[in-house]
């Protein structure tokens, strides 16, 4: 089961589950650090594994995404500058005009001095931001997450099978609405405002519907959507499974939340919670009957990439736990951020996917054509 | 069948209060305890996005697990279409969501149940056509259930009153929303709110209410205005129509009429 690191696999497309665990673990790992050049480098890790392991003619939701974080730090600098923050330097930049208030907005201030140590307090928590986002861009753009629906566990089967129901629908309920709003404009109504909405959604939502109806009579004729009957024992354990983990649940968040409860009711107490009502799922799962159809592997490949996003989350999170030096910078006084080089070692390892992970095959001949 | 949908109900009411905890935990936590000193460095906001991911999991199938069949189905899918289409449609547009003003028409004609499993997949669909899957979802979702289903719990009434009283509730909803999904990450802004409203673990419910509705109205009330006007606007417009043909539609989803032999006389 070991992966082979000298050779490249043979190209086909990874488990989507993987790169859902290599991202997540990439912004676990990124959202316990402010050092901006830890951050830095996790964006480029993100944008260099998208760069290299992209499928041809998936969406590219990273784009976007990194624009709305850079949107994120742009407004966080902005809203410091205007209304102050928790973080007061001593460098003071210079003075907006500062607006005099009602006493009842207590605390509230709008301009006044602009401090070094407060705008770069902002551009880091926004950077944190920027960072998180650029993970989960990556991640939409290596695994479409519709691929990840195919292995939701089989007790969601139903919401599922609606989820993909609502996917297929959706397109062609935009067509629709474009046809019936081209009919009105041809009979002479303009189609804009509140009103034409009004009249465009009726024929469009009874013709959905209509379509759904048909949908329902032929998957009943194919054997879709049957309820599947499970023994009475089966199904009072995986009940019963579901109301000890909630209650360990909410057991658990009211010792987080109160002072005065021992602490054995608090997050041991959460994490068994959140273990019996995940057995709960995979149980009622392991006695559902129905079969999938060509599943992906899960092979060598797939074990690599998940756990080289899981090092980098696992060794920020204990230095955050620990409070190793670099990982939170000093920000009073305003100084040049360290470069601790251990994170900075776990961080990279969550790039070997993009020399190590198989190449999707239309990017593999692609880059044959090209060579 | 009478104690599976007990413990159904059970399992849905834990998992709705674990949900309006990971939304107002900020208001109601002592200082001094373990989620305050967790709070301090954001890995509060952390515990409960990947709480509420694995929670709404459990929940979606309580709700729909062995007693959603094909039509049932077929129509959620449909209806859920439709809003992630709405939402497709908006982006981009600040807070003119008209996605609302079908998650409160459809939860109404639905009822509570069926119409918060169509505001938490209406959500969701939108989150994969737009490839907006992120931390947000989960929490995303649970608040389009609550709107369709607070649709689908009003007072029964009809005609005119029915539409009043929805355009107010698609007003208020509105609104809400926006109130209700900062505070899933107004916690994890920490030192960067601005003065006086942001996030203080230790300095009581009271303190932090006010600074909370400091931070909605400088930021978030622009946004949640629009949308809560909209919403209402096209409730007032196009609502007596819409309730007219779901309705309909619903009625003609409902096969399996039960058979009845009467006894000839």
């Amino acid at each position: 089961m070991t992966p082979r690191l000298g050779s490249t696999p043979l190209p086909r497309l990874l488990h989507p589950a993987a790169w859902w665990a290599w991202g997540v673990g990439l912004a676990v790992a990124a959202s316990q650090t402010t050092n901006p050049l830890l951050l830095a480098l996790v964006v480029a890790v993100a944008a260099w594994v998208v760069l290299e392991r992209r499928e041809v003619g998936a969406t590219n939701p990273l784009v976007p995404f990194l624009l709305v974080g850079l949107f994120a730090i742009g407004l966080r600098v902005v809203m410091v500058g205007l209304l102050g923050g928790g973080v007061t330097g001593r460098v003071v930049l210079f003075r907006l005009p500062e607006v005099p208030l009602p006493a009842w907005t207590s605390g509230v201030r709008i301009g006044g001095a602009v401090t070094l140590e407060g705008l770069l307090a902002a551009l880091y928590e926004g950077l944190r931001l920027a960072a998180i986002l650029a993970c989960l861009g990556a991640v939409n753009a290596l695994a479409s997450p519709r691929r990840l629906l195919r292995y939701v566990p089989a007790t969601l089967y139903e919401v599922g099978t609606a989820v993909v129901v609502a996917l297929t629908f959706a397109p062609q309920m935009v067509d629709d609405a474009a046809r019936v709003r081209a009919a009105r404009r041809l009979r002479g109504h303009t189609g804009r405002g509140l009103r034409e909405i009004g009249r465009l959604a009726v024929p469009v939502l009874v013709g959905g519907l209509e379509r759904s109806l048909d949908l329902a009579a032929s998957m009943e004729a194919r054997g879709y959507g049957r309820v599947v009957r499970r023994s009475a024992a089966s199904t009072r354990f995986a009940a019963g499974l579901t109301l000890v983990g909630l209650l360990g649940v909410v057991v658990g968040l009211y010792g987080l939340l109160d002072a005065t409860s021992p602490a054995v009711l608090g997050l041991p107490m959460l994490v068994v919670g959140v273990l019996c009502a995940g057995a709960a799922l995979v149980v009622g799962a392991r006695r559902d009957p129905r079969t999938r159809y060509r599943r992906d592997p899960w092979a060598g490949p797939e074990w690599l990439v998940s756990l080289s996003g899981l090092v980098p989350a696992v060794v920020l999170t204990a230095g955050a736990v620990l409070s190793w030096p670099g990982l939170v910078p000093h920000q009073v006084p305003a100084g040049l951020p360290p470069v601790p080089l251990g994170m900075v070692a776990a961080i990279a390892v969550a790039a070997l996917p993009a020399v190590a992970a198989p190449v999707p095959p239309l990017l593999a001949r692609s880059r044959e054509a090209a060579a | 069948m009478s104690a599976s949908r007990g413990v159904r109900a059970g399992a849905m009411g834990l998992v709705m209060v674990v949900g309006v905890v990971a939304f107002t935990w900020p208001f109601l936590v002592t200082p001094g305890s373990e989620l305050s000193q967790l709070g301090h460095s954001g890995d509060a906001s952390l515990l409960f996005v990947l709480l509420m991911a694995l929670l709404g999991l459990v929940l979606l199938s309580e709700m729909s697990s062995g007693h959603l069949d094909a039509k049932g189905v077929a129509v959620l899918g449909v209806l859920a279409a439709a809003g992630g289409a709405l939402r497709v449609l908006s982006a981009g547009t600040a807070g003119l969501e008209p996605m609302f003003f079908l998650l409160v028409v459809a939860g109404r004609a639905l009822g509570a149940s069926k119409g918060f499993l169509l505001g938490a997949l209406a959500l969701l669909a939108s989150a994969f056509l737009t490839a907006g899957i992120g931390p947000w979802t989960p929490f995303q979702m649970l608040c389009c259930g609550w709107v369709a289903m607070g649709a689908g719990l009003l007072p029964r009434s009809s005609g005119w009153t029915e539409r009043l009283v929805l355009a107010v509730y698609g007003l208020v909803s509105g609104m809400v929303y926006g109130a209700v999904m900062n505070l899933w990450f107004w916690p994890f802004m920490g030192g960067t709110a601005p003065v006086g409203a942001g996030f203080v673990p230790d300095a009581g419910a009271a303190a932090n209410l006010h600074s909370y509705a400091v931070f909605y109205v400088l930021t978030s009330l622009a946004w949640d205005l629009p949308r809560g006007l909209l919403t209402a606007a096209l409730v007032l417009v196009a609502a007596g129509p819409m309730l007219r043909a779901l309705r309909r539609s619903l009625r003609q989803a409902r096969f399996d009429a039960p058979v009845r032999f009467a006894t000839p006389s």
